[in-house]
């Protein structure tokens, strides 16, 4: 891969910085890489807000190359909302455009004086004044930056106000709505008075087997661009499966309370496709174009919402109009916030609204009624400016639990917001979720896939019945290695390649001769890594479960009153993770198994 | 008597079962759309088989066993896979959700229509098994 640019804002310092050969090796790119690269900077002691705070962003060796899916970056460093290990990804063009900057990183830390954006292109570096931009939303900040810069070809990652103001779910954003939405990045970017950050480059990749990548390239493209699941995802968008989550039990509603939404098609990807589609929307050279463009009664063109801000605005607050979810989504978009996390503490509050544990003098004599998207509005805007009870929602679902003395109410994991697949109707979330180095995540295994029966035979990925549990608990650690090979790479989940082509693309961009085997090893490895930081960040085997909502039954609906038994589940998980049932740490053998010898050290002496 | 599928037997059994299924009439009630199976050949199936359904409101109007190409021009759906994938979802042995979305069922038509019918489609499944006794 190419250098990372470290980037001191503190001294105005820079430096290129090397990636050790053997880190690459170790860890292919990514995320993956980006932990290993962090390890040492991650101390439980560290506040995620304070300028020696490092925040990565950082591509994958396939980044930019146009190979399938792989027009995508990732972030990382310590999450203000967790207090664990925070990484987000993002697809667009903004990756692959640094790297034709000449960079595959950039390492930022300290805090500049005023509001800066940075312009970096082909490997030089300005750093901007952005007093004028501060307070301005991520599309509008896009726009100015490009408008000053002067250039078409330019991509610009941003912040809004979200994250200005310190909203712990804040995103990092690019590209009309592309967003690096989980674990408060936003907010640390805000920490460091850094607004946005534009690239342009014209270098050219660096292939090591050029010729044989291109013809893999484009036979793994072909090949994708005809699945199924492709298709799907291509006409109907990510919601193009809504109808069969509901189905299955899968698709969470009423705050997680309530077994199915009749009027799941109201808010499907089918209908969406019908009704409101005007285009789709791709990434960087992807051939799926699962984004939707869609247009609402005032003729504008605008994104239109994926199935998680469906779910989070749409059955999680029993709202049924596709277009106010739009509307809903955009907004969030605007003001920087990860719509996963804003529709879930929203969720809590109308379910404690409902509860009468917050009251109308919490709310400032907001009303609120399932289903009405003007007080759902009403609260995103408080949040983005931390108002009254949006100063509340602004700190996450946990913290919102715990100062009304509610806190098992909360539907989170380590303090991150559980997205919208539930357990209850595909049980191996339960595992993501509990076991997820970034709290209640669906991207680090999305393993509600499996459980509708999408097996990798080649990697020993077997099919196991939806509901059943502590049988399938290596299953989901192997998907889960497999996962964090996608977001090493940084590839995304939604490209349905068969994992020889990932190997073989692998090893002709990088000249490696890797096995799938070894592959898998280099999941694991990263897999264990992220761990590792948890660990040390205080992170123990206490910490692995699920809120109180995902182990009651719900009596009607698809999940047919299924429980997960998440304790039987984490027993089977942790001998197949060679996990210590104790503290819940990699076993020393497994880490120096894994070369991870220091990490071994740091952890057990 | 063994329904072995593929045959003309069997395509009648099963209009009869769709148009006398009490569940599968109530679930199916909004179903609008003609579907051709597309078998390819594999396995014990030499020769590549089609069959026409035209199903309409939970009921089955008409089926067609190995109809002249182009006699119905342009069914809703026409589902195409090689002759072991069939007889896996009809012994139940693959789902047909995960026969989809997995490309070994390819589905040509309104994917829209059929992603918000899943009950339907799993309806009409479990139909199609219960008439099937006997394989190639």
């Amino acid at each position: 891969m190419q250098p990372i640019l470290k980037i001191d804002l503190s001294t105005g310092n820079t430096e290129e910085y090397k990636i050790p050969e053997e880190w690459e090796r170790g860890f292919l790119g990514g995320s993956s890489l980006a932990a290993r690269l962090l390890y040492p900077y991650l101390t439980k002691e560290l506040n995620p807000f304070s300028p020696i705070a490092p925040l990565l962003f950082i591509n994958g060796p396939l980044t930019g190359t146009s190979g399938p899916t792989v027009g995508r970056f990732v972030v990382c460093g310590k999450s203000p909302a967790t207090k664990l290990w925070a990484e987000s990804n993002c697809g667009g063009f903004w990756g692959p455009e640094l790297r034709f900057a000449g960079y595959d990183g950039l390492w930022v830390t300290g805090k500049a004086k005023m509001p800066v954006y940075l312009w970096i292109e082909d490997g030089r570096l300005e750093v901007h004044n952005a007093d004028h931009l501060w307070g301005k939303d991520t599309y509008k900040t896009q726009e100015l930056i490009k408008q000053e810069i002067g250039h078409n070809g330019i991509h610009v990652a941003v912040i809004g106000p979200a994250a200005e103001n310190g909203v712990v779910f804040s995103g990092i954003f690019c590209d009309h709505g592309r967003t690096a939405g989980r674990t408060g990045l936003g907010a640390v970017m805000a920490a460091k008075n850094l607004k946005a950050i534009a690239v342009h480059g014209k270098q050219n990749l660096p292939l090591v087997h050029l010729e044989e990548y291109a013809g893999l390239r484009s036979e793994s493209n072909r090949t994708l661009k005809n699945d199924n699941e492709a298709r799907i995802l291509r006409e109907l968008g990510t919601a193009g499966a809504a109808n069969y989550s509901e189905y299955l039990g899968a698709m969470p509603a009423k705050y997680y309370h309530q077994g199915g939404f009749e009027l799941v098609d109201n808010v499907s990807g089918s209908t969406m496709a019908e009704k409101l589609l005007s285009g789709q929307s791709a990434c960087h050279a992807c051939v799926i174009a699962c984004g939707r463009v869609v247009r609402l009664e005032d003729g504008a063109k605008r994104k239109g919402p994926e199935y998680e801000t469906i779910v989070s605005f749409g059955p999680n607050l029993l709202i049924n109009d596709l277009a106010e979810i739009t509307r809903l989504g955009e907004l969030c978009d605007r003001y920087g916030m990860d719509t996963i996390s804003t529709g879930n503490t929203i969720g809590l509050v109308f379910y404690l609204f409902e509860s009468s544990i917050i009251t109308t003098k919490d709310t400032g004599g907001l009303v609120l009624r399932w289903g009405d998207p003007i007080a759902v509005r009403q609260l995103v805007r408080m949040t983005a400016n931390r108002e009254g009870i949006g100063d509340l929602i602004a700190q996450g679902s946990l913290q919102l639990a715990k100062y009304f003395n509610a806190e098992d109410e909360a539907v989170q994991v380590n303090g991150l917001e559980v997205a919208y697949h539930d357990p209850r109707g595909v049980s191996g979330m339960a595992l993501s979720y509990a076991t997820s180095p970034r709290g209640a995540c669906h991207n680090q295994s999305d393993y509600f896939f499996v459980d509708w029966g999408h097996t990798q035979p080649e990697l020993g990925i077997d099919y196991f019945p939806r509901h059943s549990e502590a049988e399938k608990s290596a299953n989901v650690a192997r998907h889960q290695d497999w996962r964090t090979v996608y977001n090493a790479m940084v590839m995304c989940i939604f490209a349905n390649i068969a994992p020889q082509m990932q190997v073989d693309l692998i090893n002709a961009a990088c000249g490696y001769h890797w096995t799938i085997e070894e592959m898998m090893r280099v999941g694991e490895r990263g897999w264990n890594m992220k761990r590792a930081i948890n660990n040390r960040l205080g992170l123990t085997a206490a910490n692995d479960k699920l809120p109180k909502a995902l182990l009651e039954p719900l009596p009607t609906g698809g999940t047919e009153g299924f429980t997960p038994d998440i304790k039987k589940m984490l027993v089977a998980y942790y001998n197949a993770r060679s996990w210590d049932h104790e503290t819940g740490f990699p076993t020393e053998q497994k880490l120096s198994e894994l070369g991870l010898d220091d990490v071994a050290t740091d952890l057990w002496e | 008597m063994a329904i072995t599928f593929p045959s003309i037997e069997w395509l009648n059994v099963l209009k009869d079962k769709l148009n006398n299924d009490s569940r599968y009439n109530k679930i199916a009630r909004n179903w609008e759309g003609d579907l051709i199976f597309d078998i390819q050949p594999a396995g014990n199936l030499v020769h590549s088989i089609t069959m026409y359904l035209d199903l309409w409101h939970g009921k089955c109007r008409l089926v067609d066993y190995a109809p002249e190409p182009g006699k119905h021009p342009k069914p809703t759906f026409v589902l195409r896979s090689p002759y072991n994938n069939f007889t896996s979802i009809l012994l139940g042995q693959l789902d047909p959700m995960t026969a989809m979305m997995t490309s070994k069922l390819k589905v040509e038509g309104n994917l829209a229509y059929m992603m918000r019918n899943v009950p339907t489609v799993l309806d009409f499944v479990r139909c199609c098994r219960e008439v099937t006794s006997d394989i190639l």
